[in-house]
């Protein structure tokens, strides 16, 4: 599964760490999802779709294989 | 989610601060016949609560088990579903690998060395677990520090 968390950090001017506290989750979180060594809960996509007023299907795709 | 069985923070470092004198009594009560004196029970009979017995090693044994589950069951300063994550992963690869031991320990070792090994068996999986949990999370910090 791919995102544009990074992309959508970037356009809302955030970090790592911002993201991780409005969200509730480590930093240590957010960059393993970034880095895609971690499928997020479906809860915690929704969290993030809507802090960047997206929708899910914005931010996350699915990849080949998936 | 919030994964329950989980004791506070720092129960880390209690369990860690309880973990070295077991560790130290035990070895010293396994291969140097260490006793505390005062442990003795002078009782007659053939049960573990009734013969004549010194308990230094029960108790050795007891504050590792205890120690160990202190260490593997404290939550991590900042618990999140991923940390939750590589916790389950990490029991999945503790049962595994104790067990791939255990299995080649089996035909290596014979009489009273497999008796030492089943002893070490006893907390292998705790042992395996609390490594592999703590190296993948130094391995993140890692990456995180790189991106």
């Amino acid at each position: 599964m791919q995102n544009t968390i990074k992309v959508e950090r970037a356009i809302k001017s955030m970090t790592q760490a911002d993201l991780a506290e409005k969200i509730g989750v480590s930093r240590q979180t957010i960059n393993a999802i970034e880095t895609n060594r971690y499928v997020p809960s479906t809860i915690l996509a929704l969290k993030m779709a809507k802090l960047f007023g997206k929708t899910v299907e914005e931010i996350f795709s699915l990849e080949r294989g998936d | 989610m919030r994964l329950g069985l989980l004791l506070p923070h720092k129960f880390k470092w209690i369990g860690f601060l309880f973990f070295i004198p077991s560790l130290i009594i035990g070895i010293m009560s396994r291969y140097w016949d260490f006793q505390f004196a005062a442990l003795a029970v002078p009782k007659k009979g053939t049960s573990i609560f009734t013969s004549p017995q010194n308990l230094t090693d029960e108790l050795a044994l007891s504050g590792l088990i205890i120690s160990l589950l202190m260490i593997a069951f404290a939550r991590e300063r900042h618990e999140d579903e991923f940390i939750n994550h590589t916790r389950l992963e990490s029991w999945q690869w503790a049962v595994l690998i104790n067990f791939l031991l255990l299995l080649v320990a089996t035909w290596v070792f014979y009489d009273e060395s497999f008796i030492d090994v089943m002893m070490y068996n006893l907390l292998t999986i705790l042992i395996i677990f609390i490594i592999r949990f703590n190296w993948v999370l130094a391995r993140n910090k890692r990456l995180e520090e790189k991106n």
